[in-house]
C-alpha cells in the first residue's frame, strides 16, 4: 500500500473514531443544551460492558453491540431525569450536575472494574486486502469506517425523513419556534437523551477496541466530542463526520509529514481557523 | 453561688481539654505518622494504586513486629489525582498539619518533582518509589530526596542488549513527552549512535496518544529493525496492539515500561508474544540471594490483596522498607529524630532486598539499580538478558501477525 493510502486510511479510520465519540453529544446537546460532561464517563461504562461480555462470555466484540445500544439509553435517560431538577441558567447548571456524575460515574467504574487498563482484542486482528485499489485495512478500521457511516446515516436519516426526527431537528434549530408550532419540547428532550444513548453504546465498545479503557478514561472521550462538536456546529449531523474525517486526515498527514508531537498542534490550529473562519461556533444554527 | 458555679464549670472544661490534649499527646508519642502520595485515581490509578498496596504491606510488616523502638506506624495516604497541584497540596498538608515524620510513594517525575521540593522546604525526608528525571537530584541539591529506582538502571540493560544481542543496523525510537521518557530518548540515542546503530525513526507523542499508524508506517519505511519504546504502559499496549495489526515485522519490540506486568499478557494475548520489557523485580525474578524474602513477600502480599504483587508494587514496598529502616535507627539515637537525623540514616543505609542492594549516593539516587530485559514467551516473562541472570536465550525476530 502507497504512504498516500496508508494516510488516507489512517485519517479515515481516526475520524470516523472521533465521530462516533462525538455523536450522542453532540446530538443531545443541540436539543437539550446540557453540556453533558459525563459522556465520556458513559462511552466507558458501555465500553467495559462490552469488554466483560466479551471477557467473560466470549461473546465477539461486535455482538456486544446490540446489548449495550440497548442498554445504555437506560443510563443516558437516567441522566436526562437528574437534569430536569436543574434550574436556570441551565447549560452553566448542568455542566456542574454532569461534571459531578462524571466524578461519581470514574469513581464507581474504579470500585467496580479496578485502575487496570482493558482492551477489547478480537481474537484474531485480520488485515483485510484491496489489491485493486491497493488498499490493507486492518478489523478495526474497517469497522470504524463501517460503523461511522452506518450511525451517521441512519441518524440523518432519521433527521430529515422522519417526523420525529423532523420534530427534533426544529428544536436544535430554534427552540421557541419548535414549542410555538406544538412540539413538545419534553418529549424531544427525552428523544435526543434515548438516541444519544444508543451512540453513546455504540461507541462505547468500539471504544474499548481502538484505545483502551480504564476508570478515568472518560475525561479524554469528552474533550474528543467537545472538540469535534465545535468543530463541526451543534446538531449538523453530517458535518460531524466530515469534521471527524478531517481532523483524523489533518492529524495523520502532521504526525507523517512533521512528525507525532505535532499532531494535537496542527488540530489545535485548525479548529481555532475555522472558528475564525465560521464565527458561530458552538452558537445553535438558527436559520431555518 | 452563680459565679461559684459558672468557674465550676469553666474549670470542668478546662480539664476536659487538658486531658484530652494530654491523650492526644501521649497518642502522638506512641505513633509515627508516615505521609504517602499516590495517583489512586486518575490516569496513573493502576501503577500508583500497586505502590500503595506495597506501601501498606511494609507499614503492617513493621507494625506487626511492635513498630519501630515500640511505636505504631500511622501511614497517612493520600490521593494526587494524577495531578501535580493536587500532588503539592497533599505534600503540604501531610508535611504541616499531619506532621510526618517522612513522605514516601510517588510514580512519575512530573509528580514526585513537586513532592520533593515540598519535602526540602519542610527538611523533610522523601523516597520515591518511581522517579528517573535526572534534573531532580543531579541539577538542584534536595538532601532530603531520596528514590530508589533511576534511568541508568533501563538504560544500561536495553542498550547492551541492543548493541551486544540484536545487533541491528537501524532502530527507530517512540517516546513519550515526560521528563523521563524524554531523558530515556535521549540516552539511547547516544549511547547506539555511539554503538554505530543508526536511528531514522525518532517520534514523540504525549501519553495516551490514540494512533500509531503514522509512526508504525516510518518504521516500516526506513526498514528498522527494532522499535525501542519509551511509552507508558497503556501506550504500549496500544503501539503492540496497532503493530501486530499492520503487520509490521520486526525483529524485536523494546518497550521497558509496560511490557513487564502479567496483565499486559492477559489483555493483549497471543499478540504481546516476543515483546521484550524489563524490570527491576517481578514474580520469579529477584535479586540473587533473596529469593527467600522475594517468596515471602509474595505470599503476604497475595493473602493480604488476593492478587499476585507487580514490580511496581515492589517498588513500593522497597521505598518504604528504605525509609522505614532509616527511621528506627534514627529512633535508636534519638527517640525524636530531626528530618536531618534521618537523612543521615539514609546516606549511610545499605540493605538487600528482593528489589536488589540499597545504598545511596550523594545526590539520593541509588548506587545499585538494577533492570532485568524480560521477554514474554509461552504467555511468560522470562528473564533474557543480563547473561548471568537470563533463563532463556532472545527469541527473534518478532513473531509475525496473523494472516
Amino acid at each position: 500500500m502507497s504512504v498516500g493510502m496508508h494516510l488516507v486510511v489512517s485519517g479515515f479510520s481516526l475520524g470516523s473514531f472521533y465521530a462516533l465519540v462525538a455523536l450522542g453529544f453532540a446530538l443531545i446537546f443541540g436539543v437539550t443544551h446540557a453540556f453533558n460532561l459525563a459522556h465520556g464517563e458513559l462511552i466507558i461504562l458501555s465500553g467495559y460492558l462490552a469488554y466483560f461480555l466479551w471477557r467473560g462470555l466470549e461473546v465477539h466484540p461486535l455482538a456486544t453491540l446490540p446489548l449495550t445500544v440497548a442498554l445504555m439509553p437506560v443510563f443516558a435517560l437516567a441522566l436526562a431525569q437528574l437534569l430536569k431538577l436543574v434550574r436556570e441558567p441551565f447549560p452553566m447548571n448542568s455542566l456542574v450536575v454532569t461534571f459531578g456524575v462524571a466524578l461519581v460515574v470514574e469513581q464507581a467504574l474504579l470500585s467496580a472494574f479496578s485502575a487496570d487498563y482493558r482492551l477489547i482484542q478480537p481474537a484474531a486482528p485480520a488485515l483485510m486486502q484491496v489489491p485493486a485499489l491497493g488498499l490493507a485495512l486492518t478489523e478495526t478500521q474497517v469497522t470504524l469506517l463501517v460503523l461511522s457511516l452506518l450511525a451517521t446515516g441512519i441518524v440523518h436519516l432519521w433527521l430529515t425523513r422522519t417526523f420525529s426526527g423532523k420534530a427534533l431537528r426544529a428544536t436544535i434549530q430554534n427552540r421557541e419556534a419548535a414549542r410555538l408550532v406544538g412540539i413538545n419540547l419534553g418529549r424531544m428532550r427525552t428523544s435526543a437523551f434515548a438516541v444519544g444513548g444508543l451512540l453513546i453504546g455504540l461507541a462505547g465498545p468500539l471504544y474499548g477496541q481502538t484505545l483502551y479503557l480504564y476508570p478515568a478514561g472518560g475525561l479524554e472521550a469528552t474533550l474528543i466530542a467537545v472538540t469535534l462538536t465545535i468543530f463541526a456546529g451543534v446538531g449538523r449531523i453530517p458535518t460531524l463526520l466530515l469534521g471527524g474525517w478531517l481532523l483524523g486526515l489533518a492529524e495523520s498527514w502532521a504526525a507523517l509529514a512533521l512528525g507525532a508531537n505535532w499532531r494535537e498542534l496542527v488540530s489545535a490550529l485548525l479548529l481555532v481557523l475555522l472558528l475564525i473562519l465560521r464565527p458561530e461556533g458552538l452558537k445553535i444554527r438558527t436559520e431555518g | 453561688m452563680r459565679q461559684g458555679g459558672r468557674h465550676g464549670w469553666l474549670l470542668g472544661l478546662a480539664a476536659v481539654l487538658l486531658l484530652a490534649g494530654a491523650g492526644s499527646g501521649k497518642a502522638a508519642v506512641q505513633e509515627l505518622a508516615l505521609g504517602e502520595i499516590n495517583p489512586l485515581t486518575g490516569a496513573l490509578a493502576k501503577h500508583g494504586l500497586e505502590i500503595h498496596q506495597g506501601i501498606a504491606l511494609a507499614v503492617e510488616e513493621v507494625n506487626a513486629r511492635g513498630g519501630l523502638a515500640g511505636r505504631r506506624v500511622k501511614l497517612l495516604s493520600r490521593d494526587d489525582q494524577s495531578r501535580p497541584e493536587i500532588a503539592l497540596n497533599q505534600a503540604q498538608d501531610l508535611i504541616t498539619r499531619e506532621r510526618v515524620v517522612g513522605l514516601v510513594g510517588g510514580y512519575v517525575d512530573t509528580l514526585v518533582g513537586p513532592i520533593s521540593e515540598m519535602a526540602a522546604k519542610h527538611q523533610v525526608p522523601y523516597v520515591a518509589s518511581a522517579s528517573l528525571q535526572a534534573a531532580l537530584t543531579r541539577k538542584r541539591h534536595n538532601p532530603y530526596f531520596f528514590r530508589i529506582s533511576n534511568l541508568e538502571g533501563i538504560l544500561s540493560p536495553v542498550c547492551r542488549l541492543v548493541g551486544e544481542v540484536l545487533r541491528p543496523q537501524q532502530v527507530a525510537l517512540i517516546y513519550m513527552a515526560t521528563p523521563g521518557s524524554l531523558e530515556f530518548a535521549e540516552g539511547v540515542e547516544e549511547r547506539l549512535t555511539r554503538q554505530g546503530i543508526r536511528i531514522p525513526v525518532k517520534e514523540k507523542f504525549r501519553p495516551g496518544a490514540p494512533d500509531f499508524s503514522m509512526a508504525l508506517l516510518k518504521v516500516r519505511m526506513t526498514g528498522c529493525e527494532v522499535l525501542i519504546s519509551g511509552g507508558f504502559y497503556p501506550d504500549n499496549l496500544l503501539l503492540t496492539r496497532q503493530l501486530r495489526e499492520q503487520r509490521l515485522q520486526l525483529q524485536a519490540l523494546l518497550a521497558p515500561w509496560g511490557a513487564a506486568y502479567p496483565s499486559f499478557i492477559a489483555e493483549l494475548g497471543e499478540l504481546s508474544e516476543g515483546v521484550l520489557g524489563t524490570c527491576a523485580w517481578t514474580p520469579g525474578v529477584t535479586w540473587p540471594g533473596t529469593e527467600k524474602d522475594s517468596q515471602a513477600f509474595i505470599t503476604a502480599f497475595e493473602a493480604r490483596f488476593q492478587q499476585s504483587p507487580t514490580t511496581t508494587a515492589m517498588h513500593g514496598y522497597a521505598s518504604a522498607r528504605v525509609l522505614l529502616t532509616a527511621l528506627e535507627r534514627a529512633l535508636a539515637r534519638s527517640p525524636a529524630p530531626t528530618g536531618e537525623q534521618v537523612v543521615k540514616e539514609l546516606r549511610t543505609l545499605d540493605l538487600t532486598l528482593p528489589l536488589g542492594r540499597v545504598r545511596f549516593d550523594a545526590h539520593g539516587d541509588p548506587l545499585d539499580y538494577h533492570h532485568v530485559v524480560v521477554q514474554i514467551q509461552g504467555g511468560r516473562l522470562v528473564p533474557v538478558y543480563p547473561p548471568e541472570r537470563a533463563q532463556a536465550r532472545v527469541m527473534v525476530p518478532l513473531p509475525a501477525g496473523r494472516k
